[in-house]
């Protein structure tokens, strides 16, 4: 079993975040006891074999089950502290906290796998962790790579939503409901005027928007808690959305669900561009995961490189100082609301208009995408580029939970995973908090005992 | 008539316990919006009862008992992440209350699959629980009317939250933690201590609220649904009811009462012959409350320290 | 021997980098008013921290009334009948009078419902005693400050406090409210109660206490009896040198006009009544004119009115003889204002931001800032670190120092250089000194005369009479919105202005007759 070695890890991971020489012995034993547990489970002959052979046998012998999560525990304990060496950068302490949440997620995860079953719990972790890499061949890699990835597209969407709301001192909780709208614009305008895609698009980000600028004006006018407003209309979006495509010429009069985009309006799907032939021909890989990347890097450029990024920020840090220096505060409130809108209902968009899934008429809960957007932007450290990394590491296990053995385990279980990382996310700013606390005290304690010997020095 | 009736006074009990529950928190001046989240829990914690308590072992009192100590149980232990959270590492209130939602419909989810494939050795893999029976004995018939003993809890919590809030000493230390924490700690009064009692007070009314709920108005529960948006509705209940536990109750029954036509409305011509989707009714109580605050939020009556959480350092 | 009701003696509190509290000594008698004196920073709050619990000493002891005592948290310290005005009023804003003084110590019965009948008897009879009137079921955000000031008091007497510490009591206070305070706090002392007043109020001290304890840059500089010092002597110990009472400064040549205010009425967010009510004054160029007032009579809102933080409800602003009446903030700012505002924190500065995105505040937008909507880093960098140079802002990082992490005072000469380098006609500078030490001070006025001189034209909003007598060209004194009198600073006395500032006195009874018109 690879459990003590994990536990090793950890161990390494909980000395080096406290700062102890240590945790490179427990890494290495860590390491040593994966090996070794490892090469027992490949077999006595080849075991025999190894003894007698070469250091280079013996890796290529690694190719047993738990692999790779192994890998991923090595990996992800070794990244952390390497950034554990150098704590000052912003960016270092941001990643540490956020991998610390994964780990967290995960080990919680795999306890409660070992309460429900002992016997495959490191097999259904490992599951969910591969993904698509479960599937041997390198071509249905690709493919379910491909999958994954046009799933990540709309999450990153979301992320950038929050974030974007969130720099700005908004928590956009109605980044679901903007989703929401996105989808019905995109899904009414594809399915019952039969428009080109670009205009899904646009119609989608649009209705995004109008309702972003609902929750900023009500804020902005009457005082209402853009947290409030933002749960009130993720609901009445939800109804009203459930309503307009239940009309005839979009829902399917055969079940619940509308129409196939595919069929009616191919115009309206996401052009591929070929980029379908780098992920084993999958259908649904259009142009939506490059846009997804470059919408997070235009939302990094606008917030940290323009003039329009330096007043939304300074708004949101300060509104007072903001309206002092003569920035128009409400009307950028009302904006950012807008853009953080138009993000979440183009993430819609990206989905809905892949072909992949088509809008359940009868659901009765807001879809988790935003939800899970909050978890990603705050994994991501709240970075858009963060995000690009994060969006695909929650949307990898969600994933990788539809392949968990269900003799024993539900798909769900990514779903635990993910919603324990966000509550660990919570802990970001305590953990960040806590780090510059030892660095501070540090600098101090050196200074004090630089100043001890200085007066020493100047005794003698 | 009766059923509307009856189904507008269930649904407010539903809404009155879990609002009750979120005044507590934020009067103490943790916000909630993890209400939802306690809610799925403690209906868990209820239903598992249920299931599995026999209706033959001590009858009707012995099963409400029981039920609403579960719920309340788990929802109390739920409630318990935000508190550490909120109160000890000072998270981010919004964050927290967000994963909590999350947190409960994919825990309940996952924990009631897993009981369910093994107690089937794999062939059901449903996320539901049957409680047919118990449910029986929650219900008392005066004609066509069903009277359910959770109304009569949810009107014992009313008068108890308005008697600790506004006549006990517990109460006025609360309120003064969510107003003005600094000036509760100058007196001596441990804030950290009554945040906690807040926070656990709304995991107890949210999760026999939670139970209610999924005893309303049928005999199983498919958890994988959560409670479908009904702590936020509760959330909104609390803020109508500008964090009175009478205003609160006022509410709460204009909301279920909405909330309940959109059950109930093809049982009057008048509704039918309007022909408007279900949908419509089930998207009032949200419109209502929206404007209602867009309309009142210029003065708010919020706790004024909610959603800061409190440092010893800062004075 | 003398008996002591709080001996603190030789106590040291250390913080990382600094010596708060060093070897102080502090001795309060029973019945005595004892003042503690000293400037900001001085570690008077530290040190009544350590007597509170809320620091340990590194080294030193504590005795109350003779014995030795280990305070731990502010319930030790309540448990030894130690109890305190803060000088932020510790009340809960909707609860009632009443509430508020038993909340910690309610009186209940065995289920712990609360009993405040008993309450309410106790508290009438106590404020009958002492004269602290107070109605026990308004709400403390309906009453005055005065009032809330004496439940503060009738807190610590419900609790059967004896030592009462006052923290900067008279900060927020009228003089009329100041003498009865006055009054009251002789009356505790004549009952038996001990007394600390913590203050620099240098008036103050000699009207009321017995004794006065000085401390300086956290050292116990002496203890003095009040009737055998002065306050030249006072203020000596406080600062550590003699007072220099004047700022050097030729004097004024004005220009022409700069700024004209006419029948300028601003709403207030407060209360129902207009916060400033038909004021109309002019500043011209090369002089400094200052409003003075107590706190509260309406200097925030004429400010917040002529820099356009908050819409006229009535008369006309000229800037140069342009009307701006209606013009929005960044336009003033553009057209040669700059504000050096009331609430750095609020207003002044974006806290989170790094101190050169500070210093561009104002400016973000022009060319050399931004080009086609990209911020110009470089040149934003080379601006902030010329500001920093030339104004000697201190900072761990420089450029890129968050300017959470500054000093108070660093934070307020980084604003200062902002808003002076913008080259302004007119700068707007209120309490611009408020919280820092007199170095910092010092350098402050030296600015702002520099300015004058330069030609600008300088309205300076301050509550320190010291300030406005020693700054200014020309005064107008401020009372419930209105101007009540106009003055040269080399004629008119502090006790003059006081009576002005307290509504006692008013130049003019022509301004009475404009305040109907304006209600209309």
């Amino acid at each position: 079993m690879a459990l003590p070695a994990i536990a090793l890890f950890i161990a390494a991971i909980f000395f080096a975040v406290k700062k102890k020489n240590e945790c490179w012995k427990w890494f290495a034993a860590g390491v040593a006891v994966q090996y070794i547990t490892t090469l027992i489970n490949t077999g006595k002959d080849e075991l025999a074999g190894l003894i007698s052979g070469t250091k280079a046998d013996a890796v290529t012998a690694l190719t047993g089950e738990q692999w790779t999560t192994c890998t991923v525990v090595i990996v992800l304990a070794g990244i952390i502290m390497l950034l554990c060496r150098y704590p000052r950068y912003e960016a270092s302490q941001t990643l540490i906290a956020s991998l610390l949440c994964v780990l967290g997620g995960l080990v919680i995860g795999y306890i409660v796998l070992l309460v429900i079953e002992p016997s495959g719990a490191f097999e259904a972790i490992q599951t969910i962790l591969e993904n698509f890499l479960t599937y041997s061949k390198p071509k249905s890699q690709m493919k379910y790579l491909g999958q994954t990835l046009v799933r990540t597209a709309p999450l990153l969407m979301c992320a950038l939503s929050v974030l974007f709301a969130y720099k700005v001192g908004m928590f956009n909780i109605g980044a679901a409901g903007q989703y929401v709208a996105g989808a019905c614009a995109a899904l009414f305008f594809g399915l019952y005027f039969k428009a080109p895609w670009w205009v899904c698009v646009l119609a989608a980000m649009a209705a995004g928007a109008f309702l972003g600028v609902i929750s900023g004006a009500l804020k902005t006018f009457c005082n209402v808690n853009v947290v409030i407003s933002g749960i009130m209309l993720n609901w009445i979006t939800l109804y009203i959305t459930n309503m307009v495509l239940s009309m005839d010429g979009v829902k399917n009069p055969m079940s619940p669900y509308t129409i196939q985009l595919r069929g009616v309006n191919p115009n309206g799907l996401l052009p591929q561009m070929d980029l379908h032939t780098l992920f084993g021909n999958e259908k649904s890989v259009t142009i939506a995961i490059p846009l997804a990347v470059i919408m997070a890097i235009v939302v990094w450029v606008v917030l940290n490189k323009t003039k329009f990024g330096y007043e939304l920020k300074a708004t949101g840090y300060n509104f007072h100082a903001a309206k002092y220096s003569g920035m128009k505060e409400k009307r950028n409130i009302i904006l950012t609301m807008a853009i953080s809108g138009a993000l979440a209902g183009m993430g819609a968009a990206l989905l809905y208009l892949t072909g992949i899934e088509e809008w359940e008429t009868t659901i009765s809960s807001v879809p988790g995408m935003d939800f899970n957007g909050i978890a990603v932007a705050f994994l991501g450290g709240l970075s858009p580029i963060g995000s690009i990394l994060s969006a695909f590491f929650i949307q990898h296990i969600t994933l990788g939970g539809s392949y968990v053995d269900t003799t024993y385990y539900c798909a769900q279980i990514s779903s635990l995973i993910s919603s324990l990382i966000i509550f660990l996310c919570a802990f970001v700013g305590f953990i960040r908090f806590a780090m510059q606390n030892r660095i501070r005290k540090r600098d101090e304690a050196m200074a004090m005992r630089k100043d001890m010997a200085a007066k020493g020095g100047s005794d003698t | 008539m009766i059923l509307l009736l009856q189904y507008t006074l269930l649904f407010a009990s539903v809404l009155l316990l879990v609002a009750l529950g979120g005044c507590f928190s934020e009067r103490s001046g943790v916000i909630n919006i993890g209400l939802e989240g306690i809610m799925v829990i403690g209906a868990l914690g209820g239903a598992l009862v249920m299931k599995y308590l026999p209706v033959e072992f001590g009858g009707a009192p012995v099963m409400i008992l029981a039920t609403l100590i579960a719920s309340a149980a788990a929802g109390m232990l739920f409630s318990l992440l935000l508190a550490v959270a909120a109160i000890h590492f000072k998270a981010d209130q919004t964050i927290t209350g967000t994963a909590m939602n999350m947190l409960a419909t994919a825990a309940a989810t996952v924990a009631v699959k897993a009981m369910n494939t093994a107690a089937s050795g794999g062939h059901d893999v449903s996320s539901d629980i049957v409680y047919t029976r118990a449910r029986d004995t929650f219900i008392v018939r005066f004609g066509n009317f069903e009277f359910n003993w959770f109304m009569l809890v949810a009107l014992i919590a009313l008068i108890v939250s308005y008697v600790v809030l506004y006549k006990m000493r517990f109460g006025l230390r609360l309120r003064a933690c969510g107003e003005h924490p600094q000036a509760a700690d100058s007196v001596g009064i441990n804030v950290y201590k009554m945040r906690y009692a807040g926070v656990l007070a709304s995991g107890l009314l949210g999760g026999i609220g939670g139970i209610v709920y999924i005893t309303a108005g049928v005999s199983s529960w498919k958890f994988e649904n959560g409670v479908a948006g009904f702590g936020f509705l509760a959330l909104a209940v609390m803020i109508f009811g500008q964090w009175k536990p009478i205003k609160i109750a006022l509410a709460a029954l204009l909301f279920g009462f909405f909330r309940a036509l959109g059950n109930v409305y093809t049982g009057f011509d008048l509704l039918k012959n309007l022909n408007l989707p279900s949908q419509i009714y089930n998207m009032l109580p949200y419109i209502i409350s929206l404007l209602v605050l867009a309309l009142t939020s210029k003065n708010s009556l919020a706790p004024k320290a909610e959603g800061i959480p409190y440092d010893k350092g800062t004075r | 021997m003398e008996q002591y009701a709080v001996e603190m003696l030789h106590i040291t509190k250390r913080f990382p980098g600094i010596i708060a509290n060093d070897d102080i000594t502090l001795q309060l008698r029973k019945g005595e008013i004892h003042a503690l004196l000293g400037e900001n920073g001085a570690g008077k709050s530290t040190l009544m921290s350590v007597l509170f619990g809320l620091y340990t000493p590194d080294e030193g002891e504590i005795c109350i009334n003779g014995h030795p005592a280990k305070i731990k948290n502010p319930n030790d310290a309540n448990a030894l009948g130690i109890g305190m005005v803060h000088q932020h009023f510790k009340l809960v804003e909707c609860f009632t009078v009443l509430d508020n003084i038993i909340l910690g110590v309610e009186p209940v019965d065995k289920l712990t419902f609360l009993q405040k009948k008993q309450a309410r008897d106790k508290i009438m009879e106590m404020s009958e005693k002492w004269g602290l009137h107070v109605n026990p079921d308004a709400l403390i955000s309906d009453i005055t400050v005065g009032m809330q000031q004496r439940t503060e008091i009738l807190k610590m007497l419900y609790r059967e406090n004896d030592i009462l510490i006052f923290d900067e009591p008279t900060a927020v206070l009228t003089p009329q409210e100041i003498d009865e305070l006055m009054q009251i706090m002789k009356n505790l002392a004549a009952e038996g109660k001990s007394i600390l007043f913590i203050t620099h109020k240098l008036n103050e001290i000699m009207a009321v206490a017995d004794r006065c304890s000085v401390l300086r840059k956290g050292k116990y500089i002496g203890t003095v009896d009040i009737k055998d010092t002065n306050k030249a002597e006072l203020s000596r110990m406080m600062v550590g040198r003699d007072v220099k009472f004047a700022v050097d400064k030729a004097p004024a040549q004005p220009g022409e006009e700069i700024l004209r205010v006419e029948n300028m009425t601003v709403a207030s967010r407060q209360h129902s009544n207009n916060a400033v009510k038909n004021v109309s004054f002019s500043v011209r160029r090369g002089e400094i004119v200052c409003i003075a007032g107590i706190d509260g009579n309406g200097q925030s809102e004429l400010v917040f009115g002529i820099t356009g933080l908050e819409p006229l409800a009535g008369g006309k602003l000229f800037l140069k003889g342009k009307n701006i009446t209606r013009m929005p903030i960044r336009q003033r700012s553009i057209s040669g204002m700059s504000h050096i505002p009331e609430d750095r924190h609020k207003h002044g500065l974006v806290l989170d931001y790094t101190l050169e995105d500070n210093m561009v505040l104002q400016r973000y937008f022009e060319r050399q800032f931004t080009k086609k909507g990209f911020l110009r880093r470089g040149n934003i960098r080379q601006y902030a670190e010329k500001l920093i140079d030339q104004y000697d802002v201190r900072s761990g990082q420089g450029p890129v120092t968050a300017a959470r992490s500054m000093s108070g005072g660093n934070q307020q000469k980084a604003i200062v250089a902002r808003e002076i380098d913008k080259d302004p006609e007119l700068l707007v500078a209120v309490q611009p000194t408020r919280g820092l030490d007199v170095g910092a001070i010092e350098y402050i006025h030296q600015q702002i005369v520099a300015q004058r001189d330069a030609g600008k034209a300088v309205l300076l909003v301050s509550l320190e009479l010291d300030e406005v007598m020693n700054v200014s060209d020309r005064i107008l004194v401020m009372y419930e919105g209105e101007i009540v009198g106009e003055f040269d600073p080399k004629q008119v006395t502090v006790e003059e202005l006081g009576l002005y500032m307290a509504g006692a006195k008013r130049q003019t009874a022509a301004e009475e007759t404009n305040d109907e018109t304006v209600k209309e």
